[in-house]
Order: C-alpha cells, then sequence, then structure tokens
C-alpha cells in the first residue's frame, strides 16, 4: 500500500474572471521509504499541491479528488481538528520562503519548541531543559554552527539561508514519516545546498523518512531522487523512476525538459539559440483545453484537446496521446 | 534601546517646551491686563503687585519673562483661579483624577469589548456578520458623541431611570479622598455603605464611559479586523498550521500579537481626539473631571484655568503618545528590526 496516494486531484481558484482548475486532475502516489521529486516550472501548481495534500489550504479554494490517502487513511472526510493533528504528528513541511515562515514576534527557538512533540521519558522539572537541548541538537544537525545564539534569535537576525536551516530542523524534529520539501535550497550557497540534501537523503536511509522534494531544478533532482513526477501548469505530465525517466523519457514535455539541460562538454556556437519549446507557460485565465502543454507540443496533434488520462506502463505512468515508446529500439533490430 | 529612550526623552522635553512658548504668547493676547491673567489677582494690593513683577519679571526682556514664565508654571505655580480665589494647581489635581479614572474605563471598555469583536469578524465566513459589524462601527463612529450622550441621558436617566445622569456618585455618600478615584476610594472606605458607595459609584460611571467608548471601540474594531485578516495570510500561520497546532493556539499565539502591535500605534494617534471627545462627555454628564472644569473655566473668563487647563491636558496627551510610542517599541520585536544594525 503506498503511503500517499492521491487519484485525480483538482483545484479550483476563484479569480475575478471565474474559477480557474490550477490543478487538474493530477495523480500522485508515493510509496513508504523513497525519494520522491516533484518537478515543475514556477506556477504549475507544485506548492498548491503541497498545501492541498498538508490540508492547509484557503478556505476558498475548491478541492475535489477521487482519492486523498494517508497510510490507508481517506483525508478527505476525516475532520478538520482531526487531519490538523495528524498531519502535524506524521507529515512536515518545509515552506519556500524560510523568513516569512517565521512569526517575527517571536524567538526561532520558541517556535521550534512547539514542533518538538512531547516526550514523557522525561520527568517534568526537566521537561523544558530537555526540550530546548534537543532543539540545539536539530540546529547543529542542521548544520547551524552556533545553535544556541541562534535559537534566541528573532527570525529577522538570521540571514535567510539560516531561516531556512531553522524551518529544516523544525521539519525534522517532529520526526515525520513524510517530509514535503518545497525548495529546500532555494536561498542556499552551492555547497550548504549539497549538505541539505546530503542531510535529507540520510534522513530516508538511515531513519526510512519518505521524502517529497519539490524543485524545478531537473539535474539536482535526479540526483537524489528514486521517482520523479513531472508537473506542468497543473497537470501531471509524466511520473517513474527516474533513471528511466532520464534515460527515455515518454512525454514530449519530459524530453524537452532534458533537451533544455545545458551540455557544457560539447562546443557551443557563440549565441548560437538554447534548444526550447516554442511559446511559453499560459496564464492560470487562458488555459489551453485539454492537454495543457498541446499549443507549444511537437508532436500534438487534434486528439490533444481532449486531455490524456494517466495510462501506465510497467511502473512508469505518462499522460499523452503520442507518447515515445521503445519503438525505435524494435525498428533496429527489424533491419 | 538607550538611545532610543532619550530621544523619546527629548522629543518630551522639545514638545513641552514648544506647548509653554504658545501659552506664553497666548497669555499677552488675552483681553485683560498681563498681571490679572498671569496670576488672577484681580486688585492686586502694592506687595502682591510687586510679587507678581518679580516673580514673572515682567520688567524685564521678553525672553527672560518667558524664562520666568516657565519657572513659575513648571514650580506649580499657576495663580488664583478668578471664580473660586483658590490656587488653580489644587484645584487641577482634584480633578485630574476623576477624568483619568474616565478615560481608562472608557479606553478597558472599548479594547475588552473591541478586540474580540475585531478578531471574529476578521475570522467569521458568514459575510452578513461582518457587514453587520462593519455597519455598526462605521454608524458609531460617525455619530456625534454630544448628541449620543444628550440621547443615551433622555433614555436610560430621565424616560427609563435607570442610570443616574450626572456627577460622580450620590452626594449622600460622604467618601474621603484617597487616590482621588471614585471606584478606588469606595473600595478603600472602611464603612458601613462602603458596597451601597461603591455601586453608587459604578451606577455613575457606565453612562459617560459607554459614550466615550464608542469612538475608540468602533477605530478598535476596524484595526484590528483589517490587522487579523492580513496576519491571518502570512506564511508563518500556515507555518504553523502545519505543525499541527489547534486553531485557538494559532489565533491567541500566532496572529493575535501580531495584529494588536498596530492596533498599539493608532490608539498613540487617537488621543488628541480622544481628549476632546472627553470634555464633551464630562460637559454633558457633569462629571467632575478636568473637562467639564475648563469648560466651566471658559465661560467665566477665568484665565487663569483656561491657562493650567490647557496646559495639564496638552502635557496628559504629550507624555502618553511619547509613553505608547516606547510601549509600542518595547513589546514590539519587529520594531526593534529598524533599529537592529544600525546602533
Amino acid at each position: 500500500m503506498p503511503l500517499l496516494d492521491v487519484r485525480n486531484l483538482t483545484i479550483e481558484l476563484d479569480t475575478p474572471q471565474g474559477p480557474a482548475k490550477a490543478l487538474e486532475r493530477v495523480s500522485l502516489t508515493i510509496n513508504a521509504g523513497e525519494m520522491h521529486g516533484l518537478i515543475g516550472e514556477s506556477g504549475s501548481g507544485r506548492s498548491l499541491l503541497a498545501r492541498a495534500i498538508l490540508g492547509i489550504h484557503d478556505p476558498s479554494w475548491k478541492i475535489t479528488a477521487d482519492r486523498l490517502m494517508w497510510d490507508g487513511k481517506n483525508l478527505m472526510d476525516m475532520p478538520r481538528q482531526e487531519r490538523r493533528s495528524l498531519m502535524g504528528d506524521e507529515i512536515s513541511m518545509i515552506f519556500q520562503d524560510p523568513s516569512g515562515s517565521f512569526n517575527p514576534t517571536y524567538t526561532v527557538g520558541h517556535q521550534l519548541l512547539e514542533a518538538i512533540p512531547k516526550g514523557n521519558k522525561w520527568t517534568f522539572w526537566r521537561h523544558t531543559r530537555e526540550k530546548k537541548l534537543l532543539a540545539q541538537k536539530w540546529l547543529h544537525k542542521v548544520g547551524i554552527k552556533n545553535p544556541r545564539k541562534v535559537f534566541y534569535s528573532y527570525p529577522w537576525e538570521l540571514s535567510e539561508g539560516e531561516c531556512q536551516k531553522v524551518m529544516i530542523a523544525m521539519a525534522l524534529a517532529k520526526q515525520p514519516r513524510l517530509l514535503i520539501a518545497d525548495e529546500p535550497t532555494a536561498s542556499m550557497e552551492p555547497s550548504t545546498q549539497a549538505q541539505i540534501y546530503r542531510l535529507l537523503t540520510q534522513l530516508n536511509q538511515l531513519q526510512n523518512v519518505t521524502v517529497l522534494l519539490i524543485s524545478h531544478e531537473l539535474d539536482t533532482l535526479s540526483n537524489w531522487c528514486n521517482r520523479m513526477t513531472v508537473l506542468y501548469c497543473g497537470q501531471v505530465m509524466e511520473s517513474g523512476p527516474t533513471a528511466e525517466l532520464m534515460s527515455q523519457p515518454n512525454h514530449p514535455y519530459t524530453k524537452a525538459l532534458l533537451d533544455n539541460m545545458p551540455d557544457y562538454s560539447t562546443n557551443v556556437r557563440h549565441k548560437k539559440l538554447m534548444p526550447t519549446l516554442p511559446g511559453s507557460v499560459p496564464a492560470l485565465r487562458h488555459l489551453p483545453i485539454g492537454c495543457r502543454l498541446g499549443p507549444r507540443c511537437p508532436e500534438a496533434r487534434r486528439q490533444c484537446v481532449k486531455q490524456p488520462m494517466l495510462s501506465h506502463y510497467k511502473d512508469r505512468y505518462f499522460a499523452c496521446h503520442f507518447p515515445y515508446q521503445d519503438e525505435v529500439d524494435d525498428d533496429d533490430t527489424l533491419t | 534601546m538607550g538611545r532610543y529612550l532619550l530621544r523619546r526623552l527629548n522629543l518630551f522635553i522639545a514638545t513641552s517646551l514648544v506647548l509653554i512658548a504658545i501659552l506664553f504668547f497666548a497669555t499677552r493676547l488675552f483681553p485683560a491686563e498681563l498681571n490679572y491673567a498671569l496670576s488672577g489677582i484681580a486688585l492686586p494690593t502694592s506687595e502682591q503687585q510687586l510679587q507678581i513683577q518679580h516673580d514673572f519679571a515682567l520688567d524685564k526682556s521678553t525672553l527672560r519673562q518667558f524664562f520666568a514664565y516657565s519657572a513659575e508654571r513648571l514650580s506649580g505655580n499657576f495663580g488664583i483661579s478668578v471664580t473660586s480665589q483658590r490656587p488653580v494647581s489644587g484645584e487641577l489635581l482634584g480633578v485630574l483624577p476623576a477624568s483619568f479614572e474616565l478615560a481608562f474605563v472608557a479606553g478597558l471598555l472599548a479594547l475588552i469589548v473591541g478586540v474580540p469583536l475585531g478578531v471574529i469578524s476578521a475570522l467569521s465566513r458568514s459575510k452578513s456578520l461582518q457587514k453587520l459589524i462593519m455597519a455598526v462601527t462605521l454608524t458609531g463612529y460617525s455619530i456625534p458623541v454630544f448628541w449620543l450622550g444628550l440621547l443615551l441621558s433622555l433614555w436610560f436617566g430621565v424616560q427609563l431611570g435607570w442610570l443616574p445622569i450626572s456627577g460622580q456618585i450620590n452626594l449622600l455618600y460622604q467618601i474621603p479622598k484617597v487616590t482621588g478615584f471614585m471606584l478606588l476610594d469606595t473600595l478603600l472606605f472602611d464603612g458601613t455603605y462602603k458596597w451601597a458607595a461603591f455601586i453608587d459609584a459604578l451606577q455613575h460611571i457606565i453612562m459617560p464611559a459607554c459614550t466615550l467608548a464608542v469612538l475608540p471601540f468602533t477605530v478598535v474594531v476596524r484595526i484590528t479586523r483589517t490587522a487579523m485578516i492580513s496576519v491571518m495570510n502570512q506564511t508563518y500561520i500556515r507555518a504553523a498550521e502545519a505543525r499541527g497546532l489547534s486553531n485557538t493556539s494559532i489565533i491567541l499565539k500566532h496572529a493575535l500579537p501580531n495584529a494588536l502591535i498596530p492596533l498599539l500605534k493608532h490608539l498613540g494617534l487617537m488621543l488628541g481626539p480622544f481628549a476632546s471627545y472627553a470634555i464633551v462627555v464630562e460637559v454633558i454628564f457633569s462629571w467632575p473631571g478636568i473637562g467639564a472644569w475648563l469648560v466651566s473655566g471658559i465661560y467665566q473668563r477665568d484665565y487663569t484655568v483656561i491657562q493650567g487647563g490647557i496646559f495639564a491636558v496638552a502635557l496628559v496627551i504629550i507624555f502618553f503618545s511619547i509613553l505608547i510610542e516606547v510601549l509600542y517599541t518595547a513589546a514590539n520585536p519587529v520594531s526593534r528590526k529598524d533599529m537592529y544594525g544600525t546602533n
């Protein structure tokens, strides 16, 4: 049984032009113990999906789903308060905007303490002290050099990167089963980025924390994730094991993404145009019907005005009427 | 922080000096003899005349006169009242506590009722409740306070006869003055009719306090509402939700402290209008406070009372607005953010 099973999740947002489907029939399956990458351009609804999973969405959003199961429990018809506490105990999230994710009127330590679960192994008079020490241990673990000082600082006294690390410490302190990391390294220098990714991998391997890694960097994600899901404009394009996805993309969008990755090994002519898809991502109020990649897709044909269902082949999923299959190999053997 | 406090103290002293200067020049414009306007003695004997000349340096230059004037006023010599022939400073100390009592009760009332109502109107998802609260506050904001006071005393005082319409306490009760705050004095009073007097004082304060509370109440509701709405959209509220905190603890611990910060700032700005409303309310309900005393002084052309009253009221407003600003900085870590790294 998968840990998290989302089937055909649709989010409708109220816009001045009427309701718009920011996410349309998104399916996502995360098995326990894997590191799952969710890749998409900004505005493709990655954060919306994360917030809908956690149930911290705006009351004005209209969310419908065929299935939203967490470890066998249906989240859709769970009372709000029960869901909140379940999510608080078992799912943690690292937010995109680190310094804005801290209440500016409290020290970060105060907020970190809120995230530390109540342990009853301590006697009550040592409770606060032990909790503080544990919090500082977590701070140290995510690579903060002077945890004591950071613990008693206000969020605006810290740099963006430090805030991000505290945020990560906060998410880890709960010892969740699923960790949703929404661009966890957006504001960090490359060496720290690698450190954070290593930490996440370590947690994944040693403590069996399932990680949903949200990012727009295909090359970093492919380094760290077992499986990936590609999102474009609120629709799932393709999903599958990273290695297979990278070597043999089924979907035109995934292929385009891979082709767009700059290749520094060969000599590129000066001012040569980079390979990209024509056009740009459509705005929320001008969404094309059917497959949203349609207007930009090199393979688009008439059928594409109907949204393709997510079909699967072995353990790979893709939503395309005209996927790139392994036909080429067969042709080779014939000739 | 030390430098900040020094700067605020400096601001207080400078503003007070400007206030004294304005009073000094206004005194010379009164249609009366200068020594009469300064001392309040209508027919001074020659000794008194000499004393006044000496105290206010009337034969020296204007600058010397200003310094003499400041020294006299700051040392508490406000002259004597023309009508009562008693020192103005003594009368001032007698009426100030009553005003403070009224203002304190009204402000407390506005905050206790206003903050929860603002929070409710920000969080409620029913549009009609929100509109109802907004309509009520807008009405309260636009009702003239003198009319409201008269109407209330007509309804509850005269027609229904529920509440007394004037004064601080029934004249039957003889309460010795200890703090000057009638509610406290009745509690401190040790006699047979202690509780009867306390209840009577409470009944007397209800109507003036409610009338005076209307304006700050509406402002409190509206500010709390807007601040609360903007705070609830912040990422840190989402983060707190993701940590699994309950709604109550999110609102009380994370949203409300942040929403009260702009409220405190607006309270400081509201002191001026609040004080002038308090004067009107005191006149309507014959509350023996500084407002009623000042207005009667104006009617009787009691120049020393006018000067003393204006000096006291303005000084209190300056002091409290600076105090609120200091409190705002002390209570609010975010405002220290601006100072962070600068000094």
